[in-house]
């Protein structure tokens, strides 16, 4: 998976490992700003009231 | 396809797996601290803003709360002379707790829901306003999203709650706690809770939370009574001051 977008990023070595650093960062970006948002209230931290609304 | 192309694969995905579960628990246990730390300072600010524009008329200055999608449409109408609803989603209060450390101070927002409740301490819909007559109830998180709650367990008899509406601080003193409950005991909010020992109609406070630190089997709560109040103009009531 990895070697095969390895393979298919332009360039020369540097500019892969700088693309391939670009994708980790924006990988991690959407992480945090979409994915883990979205999952964290299935976990049950966010039960603190008595009524449950 | 051969074998090593297989494990080759397979080896790849527990790598990303691993990556991905360390990365949520980085999010969970930091980056919403950080995320909540910013909105509770946001709300305050909102807060102090509306105050300093002159707390005697609520003015009805748009406020979209810090972009969490229940921000609230209009002001707080936290004053006294004229109490309307509190906006949900809105900011009305700040709460200190000197048992909970000397600087710890969070926003009181209307409203229980998660949104509401990752921007501060959440006032349950349906219960007395600040200071009136009844059970003005409060709910936040123990962890995670600042871990207002955190040191819950602390709270003892006797121990101040403040809240300033932007024109009077109200001191609750509290009465019982922390008590343990299951989460469908919506008993302990109503105006007269049975099982904090009041028997009679009065200006009570209730303070619930999650508990264990990290589940959602039970939950904490503690219960105080109005002790005093007195004008912002007075300063700093005696349980703030050191």
């Amino acid at each position: 998976m990895y070697g095969w977008i390895w393979r298919h990023l332009p360039g020369s070595v540097w500019v892969r490992a700088l693309i391939s650093l670009v994708l980790v960062l924006a990988v991690v970006y959407v992480l945090f700003q979409y994915i883990f948002p979205w999952a964290e209230p299935l976990l049950p931290f966010n039960d603190v009231t008595v009524d449950n609304q | 396809m051969s074998v090593r192309v297989v494990v080759r694969t397979i080896s790849e995905l527990c790598l990303t797996v691993g990556t991905l579960i360390v990365l949520f628990v980085v999010y969970v246990l930091f980056w919403t601290g950080v995320k909540a730390d910013r909105a509770m300072d946001h709300q305050i600010d909102v807060l102090q803003e509306q105050w300093s524009k002159g707390a005697a008329a609520p003015s009805p200055t748009p406020r979209s709360g810090s972009g969490g999608g229940t921000g609230g449409n209009g002001s707080a109408a936290g004053t006294p002379k004229a109490p309307g609803p509190y906006t949900y989603g809105g900011p009305f209060a700040v709460m200190y707790i000197p048992r909970l450390g000397f600087t710890w101070n969070k926003p009181v927002l209307e409203g229980t829901a998660t949104q509401v409740l990752k921007k501060g301490l959440g006032h349950y819909r349906g219960t007395a306003r600040l200071g009136q007559e009844g059970n003005f109830s409060v709910a936040g998180h123990r962890r995670t999203y600042g871990d207002p709650f955190k040191d819950f367990p602390l709270l003892r008899r006797g121990d101040a709650v403040v809240l300033t509406d932007g024109t009077t601080w109200f001191t609750y003193r509290i009465d019982k706690g922390p008590y343990k409950t299951v989460p469908s005991d919506v008993e302990v909010i109503d105006p007269v809770p049975r099982k904090s020992g009041y028997t009679r109609p009065g200006r009570y406070l209730t303070l619930t939370t999650c508990d264990p630190e990290w589940g959602h089997s039970h939950r904490l709560i503690v219960w105080a009574h109005l002790d005093s109040t007195q004008p912002v103009e007075a300063g700093k009531p005696a349980a703030l001051r050191r």
